[in-house]
């Protein structure tokens, strides 16, 4: 239900101890487990067709509706279907939803904000657009945009990447006003070296930390904003095998036969979750202040 | 928002309130006169002239009545009328109304107003264009009479003014029948055995009627839209439950009576529940349909049409479209619905075989091999949705290449219409089905027609078929009419007008407290009961 | 302060008419059409057309705007294509179930999620603080539908004691009202405790490191006095903050919640006007959720001069 990669403030204590010695995995428990679940789903979205001998999209009727069994460890579904292999194959449809939509929102909230943060002019043109664009509900709004055009996973993308980017918009406009005010920069301004080569050097590479926090919840909340598109009918088209199609489908079917439903949903819980883990971790290892100001 | 508007729109919920849309308080044992209901989709409105959905249909017989109504066998009855008199030459029809007939405004019935509801339907429905292709004159004679008088006979006006198919003849009185045919009438003023509440109305959510004291039903047995409609409710609520599951729930919860479209994946569980009933919902069925852009390439050749036709595997459409239960679909080499009078396989040959591999080789043949075709699927609608899913395989297995265009049935309604290129925003392949009532026979069935330009969305082009369907039009008797079907059903299979995907039925359900529930192409409230 | 209120308000409506303007044009370029729906599956092309027409749908797009935006200053949101209602009497039908179900999960979620993450940061590194963050992250994981359909499948089928479906006005009784309300509402609610404990913990914990909260324990006064009254006032502005801004996060979580329960509230009836076309009924409501969206911020920021007397407006 994440559709807003709200701001998340810090899930562990901040002051984990910073020993001297201990690796990595002992100051950044949550970056570890978040990173090496997310490279566990990473390899069996790749090597999907390794595990398992099953088309995702082959149907066959005669085959419904089948319990899980050796032969189909997830059951079957509606048109007959093995479960297990849309399931695994699913999973590069989420991970590549989650992470085209945080690179294409960061990317785009972070040309806007930088624009509107030194832009004067636009500066309030800019900022009324952005309100007015994250006053409309986000699922909505991408419901409607999804109305705009055929179902397909780039669609799904683009109008996932629209509802989230103006959340970033406003927080890189907000560290970008503050990094004007550095004496640094003010040095450099006045040294007459050229705005672009500023944005370069000493805004963009500040921003980065916050806009990379920020990313990893928006990578979070397009997954499940993916899942509640196609669970509305307004999602990736059916002829892809993405865990909200395999959910909306078998969810006419929850009382009789719940694993339809169960199994993708257990994996979208669990790559939700990796992701959500990395980025706790990354805001409380790259600058635990700076959560405050999300 | 005018803020009176709000306070008389928050008076309407509270009225809702006081009217019940989860109720289990209505006093002294009334409960047993309430039938709460789950209709198959959200009630749009009430004009049935203008919006020609099934749901819509199946409101206004509550609220609307006819003038003739078919019973269990298509027979047409006289409803609203008392009877009627033809004359030898069949050219002049002279129709009387039964006395007593009150409007919900409590105004009589009069025989102008049925003159210009008939005017106005005959705009919108097939066979009513059929009628005013012939019609000289209309006009009412006087209060309880009015004549028909054609320049050539119509052996089926009838059945026409008394069938079960959208749009059906509704009555409304003069000043509503006056209304555009293309527009919505401003009030509804029915005279059917219920009135609408329209102040209890939540589109999406629920609807509710309300029994008509003034409404005086005949003496005959009720059957579907003929006999007497009495009613033994004195109100009839419909919820809107869109999900399958929860209605199911629902229905077992005991939160509703009736539920229209019960899902056949979820009967076992339903039959397993000793307070509920299950039952085929209509007798007629469905016929699935996966129709072809006749215009363009690939399926402008025949070659193609047919290699389609033969790739077709009818039992997985229906197991797709209505699951394992094999008292739910059967294949069927037709264009007709089976178990009717003039129902014929003759000439399916094609349609049983089933064979990809000669299927590919025609599509070779025809030099389309990788040819990519654009199907519109509509994936809001279960029914369109499972076809479109069989299909894309079937055709991706003979050698097409399909670009599946997934997206709501309001875009498929609009962009079907288009007759561009499928690249610049036509189409080659879109879903549909049609009930089994409407294709008992030709006559109102567009989609049967192959008329070119003029014909239903894919515009078929053939003469031959075209005159098989004149030829049943002018058939005298039943024989000639079987003759006129099987020469008809041959020569669309032969020309492929479009693919039928087989014959489907789906269930109803229903709380054992009811009795009395048929198997109707309409839900029939007439003559069922609630225990108290 | 007055002043200021005018102000924000004032504010607000060139970013109502660029949300007005940029979904009017969305659904101008959307390819559906709802004479097509309206004139049903057997109708001819030519129907539509005439549907098309009668309904004005054919004009050009500024024309439409235009007399849109014209109706809307006077208070005419304009009528339903499919039902010819009002628009104002069809949101009117639907906002007592969407904001009963919004109030009931806001007061669900703060009064679980409060207490667990004062809680939590009282006891910081503790079990509890462990738990408490691991059921933060969870509810933020688990999409909305699978919460609702797994509460729907236990409460109501397997135990049988609570309704599955509709709602109930609470004209009819509190307790018919609330028993309608109370799995939608847990089950949107998760993600909304998720969100408030997270805050409430994080702030709490900066606002019991500050020197005046130190004094305060070091003079003896009791644990909840500490927490309760001295800390969480102070903590209140983030806290608040997060409330407001979940109001779009509510809003859509509603959509689903309402299709899952069939309740007949705003979500659903966006949703269906979406599928359907119905371009009146989308722009009202489209227009709502936003006056919703800024009123709560508005409030929620003068909310802040009772939580912390040292903002001013």
């Amino acid at each position: 239900m994440s559709t807003t990669a709200a701001p998340l403030p810090d899930i562990l204590p901040p002051r984990v101890r910073r020993g001297r010695i201990g690796g990595f995995v002992r100051r950044h428990p949550t970056i570890v487990a978040g990173g090496v679940l997310i490279a566990l789903m990473a390899v069996i979205a790749v090597a999907a067709p390794v595990l398992t001998q099953y088309d995702p999209t082959a149907i066959a009727p005669s085959q419904r509706i089948r319990d899980p069994s050796a032969t189909h460890w997830f059951g079957t579904d509606m048109l007959g279907r093995d479960i297990y292999a849309r399931t695994i194959y699913g999973a590069r449809i989420s991970l590549l939803v989650g992470f085209s939509v945080a690179l294409l929102a960061s990317a785009a909230g972070t040309l806007i904000g930088v624009v509107s943060g030194f832009v004067r002019v636009l500066d309030g043109i800019i900022m009324r657009v952005m309100d007015g664009m994250m006053s409309v509900p986000p699922i909505l709004l991408a419901i409607a945009l999804m109305a705009l055009t055929r179902a397909s996973v780039q669609n799904v993308i683009i109008a996932i990447s629209v509802t989230e980017f103006p959340r970033v918009a406003r927080l890189v406009r907000g560290v970008v006003l503050s990094l004007r005010e550095q004496p640094y920069v003010e040095a450099a301004l006045a040294a007459g070296t050229r705005l672009p080569i500023i944005i370069w050097r000493h805004i963009i590479p500040n921003t980065l930390a916050a806009v990379m926090v920020q990313a990893t919840f928006i990578c979070a909340s397009a997954m499940i904003t993916e899942a509640i598109l196609s669970f509305i009918g307004a999602g990736t088209p059916p002829t892809v095998p993405s865990w909200g199609n395999i959910m909306a489908e078998g969810r006419a079917l929850w009382q009789i036969k719940p694993f339809i439903v169960f199994f993708p949903a257990v994996f979208l819980s669990v790559t939700v979750l990796a992701v959500n883990l990395l980025g706790d971790g990354l805001r409380d290892a790259l600058d635990p202040r700076l959560a405050k100001r999300l | 928002m005018r803020r009176r508007d709000f306070l008389r729109s928050t008076a309407a919920t509270a009225l809702a309130a006081s009217g019940g849309l989860a109720a289990p308080h209505v006093a002294r044992g009334a409960e047993s006169r309430v039938l709460r209901f789950i209709p198959q989709a959200n009630l749009a409105n009430l004009d049935p002239i203008w919006t020609t959905l099934y749901v819509v249909r199946n409101a206004s017989v509550l609220f609307w009545d006819t003038l003739y109504g078919v019973d269990s066998t298509l027979t047409p009855r006289p409803q609203m009328c008392e009877g009627h008199e033809v004359s030898p030459d069949g050219l002049t029809w002279t129709f009387r109304l039964r006395p007593g007939l009150r409007w919900h405004d409590n105004q009589p019935v009069l025989a102008r107003d049925c003159a210009a509801s008939l005017e106005r339907w005959m705009v919108r429905d097939n066979m009513g264009q059929m009628v005013k292709a012939r019609l000289a004159e209309i006009a009412p004679v006087d209060d309880r009479s009015f004549r028909m008088r054609l320049t050539k006979p119509f052996p089926k006006l009838l059945y026409a003014l008394g069938k079960v198919g959208t749009p059906c003849a509704f009555m409304m009185p003069e000043r509503l029948a006056r209304t555009d045919p293309f527009k919505q009438v401003s009030e509804y003023v029915g005279s059917g055995p219920f009135r609408f509440r329209r102040d209890e109305w939540v589109p999406g959510a629920q609807a509710v009627f309300e029994r008509f004291d003034g409404y005086a039903p005949r003496q005959e047995r009720p059957d579907w839209l003929a006999g007497g409609k009495a009613v033994n409710f004195d109100r009839v609520e419909w919820r809107i439950i869109p999900d399958a599951a929860t209605a199911a729930a629902a229905l077992q919860n005991g939160e509703v009576d009736w539920w229209e479209t019960a899902n056949a994946d979820l009967a076992p569980v339903l039959r397993g529940n000793e307070d509920v009933r299950v039952d085929i919902a209509d007798p007629l069925g469905n016929i699935g349909d996966l129709r072809m852009n006749h215009l363009y390439p690939p399926f402008n050749d025949q070659r193609v049409r047919l290699a389609a036709l033969i790739a077709t595997n009818q039992p997985e459409y229906m197991q797709a479209v209505a699951g394992n239960d094999p008292a739910l679909w059967q294949a069927s080499a037709s264009f007709f619905t089976p178990g009717t009078a003039l129902y014929t396989e003759y000439g399916g040959e094609n349609l049983k075989r089933h064979d990809l591999a000669a299927a590919r080789r025609l599509v070779e043949e025809a030099g389309h091999k990788g040819t990519k075709v654009v199907m519109i699927i509509g994936t809001d609608v279960p029914i369109v949705k499972a076809q479109g899913d069989v299909t894309a395989d079937m055709l991706n297995k003979i050698g097409l290449n399909v670009d599946y265009v997934a997206t709501d049935w309001g875009t498929v309604g609009a962009r079907r219409a288009q007759k561009k290129p499928p690249a610049e925003g036509g189409w080659n392949i879109f879903h549909t089905w049609h009930a089994g009532v409407d294709c008992v026979n030709p006559g109102a069935q567009p989609a049967y027609y192959t008329t070119g330009d003029k014909a239903w969305f894919g515009w078929p082009k053939s003469d031959v078929v075209q005159s098989k369907i004149d030829a049943w039009f002018d058939a005298p008797t039943l024989e000639a009419e079987k003759a006129a079907v099987r020469e008809l059903n041959k020569a669309s299979m032969d020309f492929v007008t479009f693919v039928p995907t087989g014959f489907f039925k789906g269930y109803q359900a229903w709380r054992g407290a009811l009795s009395g529930v048929v198997k109707a192409p309409f839900p029939v409230v007439w003559g069922v009961e609630k225990k108290a | 302060m007055l002043g200021y209120v005018t102000r924000r308000v004032a504010a607000t409506i060139p970013v109502m008419l660029f949300v007005a303007f940029f979904v009017f044009s969305l659904l101008y370029l959307a390819p559906g059409d709802p004479a097509a729906i309206i004139a049903g599956d057997q109708a001819s092309p030519a129907d539509i057309a005439r549907i098309r027409a009668s309904l004005g749908l054919d004009r050009p797009f500024l024309v439409r705007f235009g007399d849109w935006l014209w109706h809307v200053l006077h208070g005419d949101l304009g009528a339903s294509i499919f039902t010819n209602l009002p628009v104002s009497q069809m949101i009117g039908q639907r906002v007592e179930p969407t904001l009963s179900l919004m109030l009931l999960t806001t007061l669900i979620a703060v009064l679980v999620a409060v207490p667990l993450g004062v809680l939590a940061a009282w006891r910081q590194g503790s079990l509890i603080d462990r738990a408490v963050m691991v059921l933060a992250v969870l509810g933020f994981s688990v999409p909305v539908f699978v919460v609702g359909y797994l509460l729907a499948y236990l409460f109501a089928l397997k135990l049988g004691w609570l309704p599955v479906q509709g709602f109930t006005p609470i004209s009819r009784g509190l307790w018919p009202f609330l028993r309608t309300l109370i799995l939608p509402s847990v089950a949107l609610g998760l993600i909304y405790i998720a969100l408030i404990a997270r805050i409430t913990r994080a702030a709490m914990l900066e606002v019991l490191s500050q020197d005046y909260v130190r004094t305060a324990r070091a003079k003896g006064v009791g644990a909840r006095d500490v927490l309760f009254v001295h800390a969480l006032k102070n903590a209140a502005v983030p806290i608040a903050t997060v409330i407001g801004n979940g109001v779009a996060l509510l809003i859509g979580g509603a959509v689903v919640t309402e299709t899952v329960f069939a309740i007949p509230g705003l979500g659903r009836l966006t949703v269906d006007a979406i599928l359907r076309r119905d371009y009146p009924v989308i722009q009202g409501v489209v227009l709502l959720f936003s006056v919703a969206y800024v009123l709560v911020n508005l409030l929620v920021d003068l909310l802040y001069t009772v939580f912390d007397p040292r903002i001013r407006y």
